[in-house]
């Protein structure tokens, strides 16, 4: 029985079908700069979807290992992952029994200094907020896939980010992916950002799901014999741990779940350090990214700014204005966490009007908007057009509420 | 992928339901071509129209049923097909196009 040459588990390739020299689909790519393979190396255009552009994302990852529990429309994706795991891009993998379990196992993985990816949807998300809340302030840079989903009663499977409005506190950091090439490049960022030793925190790169899941869109990837550079455990915050010889009792008595006055003040000034970090991955998303806004039309007096899919439908809008000879500008918001307030601020500086197209209820990025420009913006700002429960959101909807707008606010 | 010639414009589905619109453009004709969302990736087809534009600078349009092209919405499971009749149609659309430049002389 031969083993699988490099690999770093004791996987038999025979076991598996597969021939006595099999070589894992990982051993055989080249790790490169990761500005080198988000700027420079050559792309290939593909038309393919967002669950297939995932499945390209995580080929060049570099992933120790994957954990995950299906649920729609997430299931698709990680159903590739299954197909990398065969092909020897993904190290281990293995299906959760429950999303708390799930979230609970990736964290540990994570602890041990691996490169750890998982991946839900709405109601699989909720199910593991316990979980997901406590890898920020366990320094555990797990990257997290969530294909966003109706969480709420009547069930639907239909696209909603809801979802995202309940991790924004948690100190994970926070990509919105607007289609299938963002949904291919965000998690390589994200992945890179967040196992900087001065950010060291999990990542969630969201994306509308069926709208851009399961759904073709156009995709320039890189070849797929370049990967990420391994991630290095004790590079961090917070030291990988030896879980086999766990240096002390590893939570229960932790001094920091003591109830006096010290542990208090240990507590806040571990959670200020977490948001902290939150702040100066700011950096890093900037370089890899090419900024954390990408700003249309800059100087109009009208002004969408969006996040997600509902980029896409603003992007359309903003050019049928342009054919009949009206500026509309456009903030597409790519990290939810960090928040750019001070990009978005300098794009909207002279703006009149600022619309905010959302597909949730509660317009938790309106509310994000109102929050950083209070006082420090002249522009009214409306929240809508809003959609939800899985409503689609027509160009013509955006168009209607943008010459409302104008009549309203002259 | 599709063939690029004659495309006009990439968007994403203006209705709304996600995916991509491919519009292609010969002379006032051309070809609208939507990939949408499917729940299983193997359903994933394209719908296209012939279309008419109604002004020859910006993407707007109509459906037009009235060609001898497609008297209805097409529906194509694969790349290969759809560039295959993607050829076709712009050679059909060269000479639709040369033919209604000769018909008002006549009238």
């Amino acid at each position: 029985m031969a083993n699988v040459k490099g690999a770093a588990v004791n996987r038999n390739a025979v076991d598996e079908g597969k021939a006595a020299d099999w070589v894992p689909g990982s051993e055989r790519q080249t790790a490169v700069d990761p500005m080198k393979m988000f700027h420079e190396l050559p792309r290939e255009k593909q038309f393919i979807t967002g669950s297939e552009a995932a499945r390209e994302s995580m080929r060049r990852a570099n992933i120790d290992i994957a954990i995950a529990y299906p649920i729609t429309p997430q299931s698709e994706s990680m159903q590739q992952a299954g197909y990398l795991y065969d092909e020897g891009y993904i190290k281990e993998y293995y299906r959760g029994e429950e999303e708390i379990g799930t979230f609970s196992a990736i964290s540990g993985a994570s602890r041990a200094g691996v490169r750890s990816l998982t991946a839900t949807s709405g109601p699989g998300l909720m199910r593991g907020l316990e979980a997901i809340s406590s890898w920020p302030g366990a320094r555990t840079p797990i990257i997290m896939l969530n294909m966003c989903r109706v969480i709420n009663t009547p069930l639907a499977i239909q696209p909603d980010n809801i979802e995202m409005s309940f991790m924004l506190n948690t100190g994970i950091l926070m990509l919105h992916a607007e289609n299938q090439q963002d949904f291919y490049d965000y998690p390589l960022a994200a992945i890179m950002a967040s196992e900087q030793v001065d950010v060291t925190l999990p990542a969630v790169v969201s994306t509308d799901g069926f709208f851009v899941t399961h759904a073709r869109g156009p995709v320039s990837i890189t070849p797929e014999e370049y990967k990420l550079p391994p991630r290095d455990g004790w590079r961090s915050a917070v030291p990988a741990m030896d879980n086999e010889n766990p240096p002390a009792r590893l939570s229960r008595d932790a001094p920091i779940q003591k109830s006096n006055f010290i542990s208090y003040h240990m507590h806040s000034s571990w959670q200020q350090e977490v948001f902290a970090a939150v702040g100066r991955s700011a950096k890093y998303f900037d370089k890899y990214l090419g900024g954390l806004v990408e700003v249309v039309n800059p100087g109009a007096d009208d002004f969408i700014i969006a996040s997600g899919c509902a980029v896409s439908q603003a992007r359309e809008a903003v050019r049928q204005e342009g054919e009949k000879g009206r500026k509309v500008g456009l903030v597409k918001v790519k990290t939810i966490r960090p928040f750019p307030t001070e990009e978005i601020l300098e794009a909207v500086k002279d703006a009149k009007r600022i619309l905010i197209p959302e597909f949730n209820q509660a317009g938790w990025l309106h509310k994000e908007v109102c929050s950083v420009l209070y006082g420090r913006c002249k522009a009214i700002i409306k929240d809508g057009p809003r959609v939800f429960g899985g409503m689609t959101m027509p160009t013509e909807m955006i168009l209607e509420w943008l010459e409302e707008f104008r009549k309203e606010v002259k | 992928m599709l063939i690029q010639d004659n495309l006009f414009l990439t968007r994403s589905n203006p209705s709304g339901l996600g995916g991509t619109q491919f519009l292609y453009r010969v002379k006032n004709y051309g070809l609208s071509a939507i990939s949408g969302p499917q729940e299983e990736i193997s359903m994933i087809h394209w719908e296209v129209e012939v279309i008419k534009f109604s002004n020859p600078e910006t993407a707007e349009y109509e459906v037009c049923h009235s060609t001898e092209l497609a008297d209805k919405t097409l529906k194509f499971y694969t790349d290969k097909s759809l560039n295959e009749f993607l050829q076709k149609a712009f050679q059909y659309f060269e000479e639709l196009g040369s033919l209604e430049k000769i018909l008002p002389q006549e009238s």
